[in-house]
């Protein structure tokens, strides 16, 4: 009820808002205009940051770029016509995105924020000495007159369009793949995603946004230059508005930029000088005390009339999922049975693998191979190359040496989300769930990014049966970080499934279980094949677990194969005795 | 264009260079021992070298007594920077610590040099001394200038000698290369990072005296310097002093070049350009100290 | 008693990584703890030399609780930690490493003594001082690491995991010297997952599975106690 009543009293203010301009109030509409293109601004860098986790520092030069691209286009006398000058606009930091996106989406965390923000006193000595152009440091003058209302109602326009726009991104495929990278882009990617299309894709997206805004701004003040569309402190204020008010959260970049502007005005009026130091002070203040946004402070979570404003996006998950059927007693998950004919070729074939790690050969020429549908345990000591063969096979690593062929298929060549499109799906020895998602979103995630591209309601949906074919269904709404350490291994197997794996590579998923527990598992991934002709590779240290599970183990030692057979040949062998159980079976004779 | 001007301009890019490098020092001491890219570092040159001018013009101060008396200064506020706005942040969530400090820091900056513009003017100011000249040739290099260089060459050894030999330098590499080890070793990293970071910024100060001397400074400069000095460390290789040194004359030297032959307008790009250049070149580069 | 650990619990983060672990360490004794990776022998070391907080139970340590804020602290009452993986400091020089094992005050006042001290137990180290620890093969970076662990002249020394990635011809090696060193009169508690290994230096040992003790006994007898192994080894 809250959230309708919410979007209904935003509609009619945008209404009303529209006949500002013909209130005859100029001094008040120039101001609202200044906060409408403020918040696309806070709102379209939110895309970049909040939902994909790249703080991008240099999101104004977008702006910028819009509004010179604009204005060079409105001044030069071949073209003139606004229409078309937008278009210019828009063209150019559409190139400009993905040109300056290629090689900083190389970059992440500090150093990403650090290159963009470097940006922008680029971008300032560069119009002010490109003056053929730019007009160098005079700027450029626009030869309009009047157009405050127009550009208000475009700027109006822009900003609802803004916030349509974030409610797609958060219903979409698209932001959750956003929200998958801004958690673990190697996990994302493994399961899928095409991390680097993806990232250029969002920061287009925003910075279409933003060069509109610029070539808007610049329409309607008729003036610019390089320090007002570059310049260090006006840069980072939208950037400190969506922070304030909350990143990531749907209404916050809209009050952030609403209170941080009311400020802005009040000291503005107030007070003549020192300006860049309050916010300077502010930007300092939020970050010291409220680096998660004011919404998000605790103080305002526990006001209940606030709450429609403070709603993080897994709540909103919570709405969807929460009146579905299925769960509980129906364990069957939508995968199609695989089908084993007794004599086709081995699916998964290593030969003379090797792989280093600068001077540390961690496999050094393993060989073997899997048939379809059979169980392959592997064990070896810590550090006998275990994880890093599963890296290998999941192309997190590339091959040294060596080839590794799925299906007939060389592997070599191939991209890490392609591998999933190929059936392979695999579970981490420490689980890496996307912690800030909720449960039902991570296995979500696996249906949407892996080979099917699921549209998310129906991912969603499919997610619970994945989740209760784990006894995970009862806690699908909770955040992935809070979950204990059984129950993020019960996450990983799940979401390894929903990727509909040919080939399931598990790693270390019993380890640190109770008996009855790893009894469960044994059960789980015998089924796995004989309901769904799955094949497996299960690395445990569990004898047990393997031996009651498994066709066949192979062993490694210090990189190398050191046993492969039927686990009773393999376990009584004492080379893997001495090797794997460092000798307590035989000592115990 | 004669070779005398070019080595005119050379011996400027040197001294520019190498107070580049001190500047570098700073920030590379202050990010492998906390870990923490202060976006403010080159703002302390900036309102460390307004200060200093304007106590030469008010006080007719010595520039040795001016140091004496602003590098401990920064030293104190820098460490209780760190303890007061940057400490708590470590608590949160890696998310939240990165967007924090970087507001804070930003913060920080945009504070120092509006404060600093409205007590002491936007304009570019620095210290004139009246010294002699020696000519080479037709090269001129001033007694200051020398004395300069000379402070440079003394100070990266002072550190050199610190890190290699001190406890404290011991410390500062242990925890850049180990943190949990430097603990387990008996090393309380709150206090190290404490020490760091003053020591760090007490740099700044210095190569900030030694830069009013020969060049102008003025409010707004700073930033320009964090992206230089963040090139220098990127290029020469984190808690890599020598590199640093080299990477950091070799921008002095290109930037008169560039400004000497293209015009002094276009020097301010040729480090943001390199960077972008180099993280583009080998983002792994910079990735190996987390793994 | 030296150290008495009583239903000690840990954290990690929200999730309870330990619930109840306890056992005992008489002065001059060496103790093992064994059990499946994952099962929280790390985060017990880590407890005892103060690198997580303790959430429950307690750890006395010489009669009085061990109530250690930060690893320095612990070290300071003369327990030191091996880490698992060694941890060294890769780009410093091995005689650097050593001289920063000796950062605490106590330790400083006799630098020579110590780097004789681990010259003497590890004599290829003396020829490899001046190299950076990272050229250094598996073996004799765990050397580095025990040494640096002496330079603070430690009355309970905790060893994590000292046999990984070594070759094993080192293993014996290292483990002689291990010998030698709790000769001098040291206190040992060590992790090892090769677990007849850990039985033939250790006089007694510890079971801990999912973050509990569950098991505890003289070496002799674990070893040949059945429900030893099948609650170790998982084979029913």
């Amino acid at each position: 009820m809250k959230r309708v009543s919410l979007m209904t009293l935003a509609a009619i203010a945008v209404a009303a808002l529209a006949l500002l301009p013909l209130s005859g109030a100029p001094y008040w509409t120039t101001f609202v205009f200044s906060v409408l293109i403020a918040y696309v601004l806070a709102q379209s860098w939110d895309w970049v940051a909040g939902e994909m986790g790249y703080i991008n520092l240099g999101h104004y030069v977008f702006y910028g770029i819009g509004a010179y691209a604009f204005s060079i286009a409105l001044t030069s006398a071949a073209i003139g016509s606004v229409t078309v000058s937008m278009v210019i606009a828009v063209v150019v930091v559409g190139i400009a995105a993905v040109l300056l996106g290629l090689p900083l989406f190389r970059l992440r965390g500090d150093y990403f924020a650090f290159a963009t923000l470097a940006l922008l006193p680029l971008a300032e000595v560069l119009t002010n000495n490109m003056s053929w152009l730019t007009g160098g440091a005079d700027g450029i003058v626009l030869p309009v007159d009047h157009v405050l209302t127009v550009a208000f109602w475009l700027a109006l326009a822009l900003a609802v369009l803004s916030f349509i726009t974030t409610l797609a991104i958060n219903r979409a495929r698209f932001g959750f793949a956003l929200r998958g990278i801004r958690n673990d882009e190697e996990v994302a990617e493994v399961m899928g995603l095409p991390l680097l299309p993806t990232k250029i894709k969002a920061l287009l997206l925003s910075s279409l946004f933003a060069g509109l805004a610029g070539a808007i701004q610049a329409w309607q003040m008729s003036y610019i230059d390089a320090v007002t569309v570059f310049g260090l402190n006006v840069a980072l204020v939208p950037i400190a508005m969506a922070l304030l008010g909350g990143s990531g959260l749907r209404w916050g970049p809209f009050v952030g930029v609403v209170l941080l502007a009311g400020i802005q005005q009040w000291l503005l009026v107030n007070i003549t000088m020192l300006q860049a130091t309050v916010y300077g002070a502010i930007i300092l203040l939020i970050g010291r005390y409220m680096p998660g946004g004011m919404l998000r402070a605790g103080l305002l979570q526990n006001i209940a009339w606030l709450a429609p404003l403070t709603r993080e996006h897994g709540a909103f998950v919570a709405d969807r999922t929460a009146g579905q059927a299925a769960g509980g007693a129906a364990v069957a998950m939508p995968l199609d049975r695989i089908a084993i004919e007794p004599d086709a070729p081995p699916l998964l074939v290593c030969k003379d693998v090797v792989k280093a790690f600068g001077g540390n050969r961690a496999l050094a020429g393993v060989s073997f191979s899997v048939g379809p549908g059979e169980i392959l345990g592997l064990v070896g000591q810590n550090g006998s190359g275990k994880t890093t063969l599963f890296n290998c096979i999941s192309r997190v690593h590339a091959l040294t040496a060596g080839e590794i062929r799925l299906g007939g298929r060389d592997l070599a060549g191939l991209r890490r989300d392609e591998m999933a499109g190929l059936g392979v799906g695999r579970t981490y020895q420490i689980p890496r769930p996307f912690g800030d998602l909720t449960v039902a979103e991570n296995v979500a995630l696996s249906v949407m990014l892996g080979p099917r591209r699921e549209a998310p309601e129906r991912a969603l949906a499919e997610a619970r049966s994945f989740l209760a074919y784990a006894d995970l269904d009862h806690r699908r709404d909770v955040r992935a970080d809070t979950l204990s350490l059984q129950e993020k291994k019960l996450l990983e197997f799940a979401r390894a499934l929903a990727v509909r794996p040919r080939l399931l590579l598990v790693d270390e998923i019993a380890s640190g279980l109770t008996p009855v527990e790893v009894r469960r598992f044994v059960e789980r991934i015998r089924a796995v094949r004989d309901d769904y002709g799955i094949t497996v590779i299960w690395v445990e240290h569990i004898a047990s677990a393997l031996n009651a599970a498994a066709d066949r183990i192979v062993v490694l030692e210090q990189g190398q194969l050191i046993a492969d057979g039927p686990p009773a040949a393999v376990f009584s062998d004492r080379r893997v005795l001495a090797s794997y159980l460092g000798n307590t079976a035989e000592a115990m004779q | 264009m004669s070779v005398d001007v070019v080595l005119q301009v050379v011996v400027g890019g040197v001294l520019l260079g190498g107070l580049y490098a001190l500047v570098a020092f700073g920030l590379s001491l202050i990010y492998g021992v906390v870990r923490i890219l202060n976006f403010a570092h080159g703002t302390i040159l900036a309102v460390v070298g307004v200060m200093a001018s304007v106590m030469f013009a008010s006080w007719q101060l010595s520039p040795v007594l001016i140091a004496l008396i602003l590098v401990p200064g920064v030293f104190v506020i820098g460490a209780l920077f760190y303890r007061g706005l940057l400490r708590p942040l470590e608590r949160r969530s890696p998310l939240e610590a990165t967007i924090g400090t970087v507001l804070v820091t930003v913060g920080a900056l945009l504070i120092l040099s509006d404060v600093t513009a409205v007590l002491a003017g936007p304009m570019q100011r620095n210290i004139l001394l009246r010294a002699p000249v020696i000519e080479v040739g037709d090269i001129i290099i001033s007694i200051t200038q020398l004395a300069i260089l000379a402070a440079i060459v003394v100070l990266t050894l002072a550190i050199h000698v610190i890190l290699k030999t001190t406890w404290f330098g011991l410390a500062v590499r242990a925890v850049t290369q180990e943190p949990v080890a430097a603990e387990l070793c008996g090393a309380r990293s709150l206090g190290i990072k404490t020490l760091t970071f003053g020591v760090g910024s007490a740099t700044v100060a210095m190569a900030a005296v030694l830069y009013v001397l020969t060049f102008p400074v003025d409010p707004y400069m700073g930033f320009g310097l964090t992206v230089k000095a963040f090139t220098i460390i990127v290029v020469g290789g984190i808690g890599n002093l020598p590199g640093a040194l080299i990477v950091g004359v070799l921008l002095g030297v290109a930037e008169g070049l560039v400004g000497l032959f293209w015009g002094p307008e276009w020097s301010p790009a040729i480090s943001v350009v390199l960077l972008l250049l180099i993280l583009v070149a080998f983002p792994a580069g910079f990735r190996w100290r987390r793994a | 008693m030296m150290l008495e650990v009583s239903h000690l619990a840990v954290d990690h983060g929200k999730l309870r990584a330990l619930w109840d672990v306890s056992f005992s360490v008489g002065e001059g004794q060496r103790v093992g703890l064994v059990g499946a990776n994952g099962a929280g022998k790390s985060t017990t070391l880590g407890a005892i030399a103060g690198l997580y907080p303790i959430a429950g139970g307690a750890i006395v340590y010489d009669g009085a609780p061990l109530d250690s804020r930060s690893p320095p602290d612990a070290l300071s009452r003369g327990i030191v930690l091996v880490p698992e993986g060694r941890r060294l400091f890769g780009e410093m020089t091995v005689r650097e490493n050593l001289r920063m094992g000796a950062y605490g005050a106590r330790a400083r006042a006799a630098l020579n003594e110590g780097y004789d001290r681990v010259f003497t137990l590890f004599p290829v180290l003396r020829d490899k001082q001046a190299q950076p620890a990272r050229e250094l093969s598996g073996g004799q970076q765990q050397m580095v690491a025990i040494g640096r662990a002496l330079m603070a002249r430690p009355r309970l020394l905790l060893l994590d995991e000292p046999f990984i990635g070594v070759a094993p011809i080192l293993v014996d090696d290292i483990m002689t010297a291990l010998a030698a060193i709790a000769d001098g009169g040291v206190t040992m508690i060590l992790v090892d997952q090769n677990i007849r290994r850990a039985l033939r230096f250790v006089e007694r040992a510890s079971v801990i599975h999912n973050g509990r003790t569950v098991l505890a006994g003289d070496s002799a007898a674990l070893l040949a106690d059945e429900n030893f192994a099948t609650t170790f080894m998982g084979l029913d």
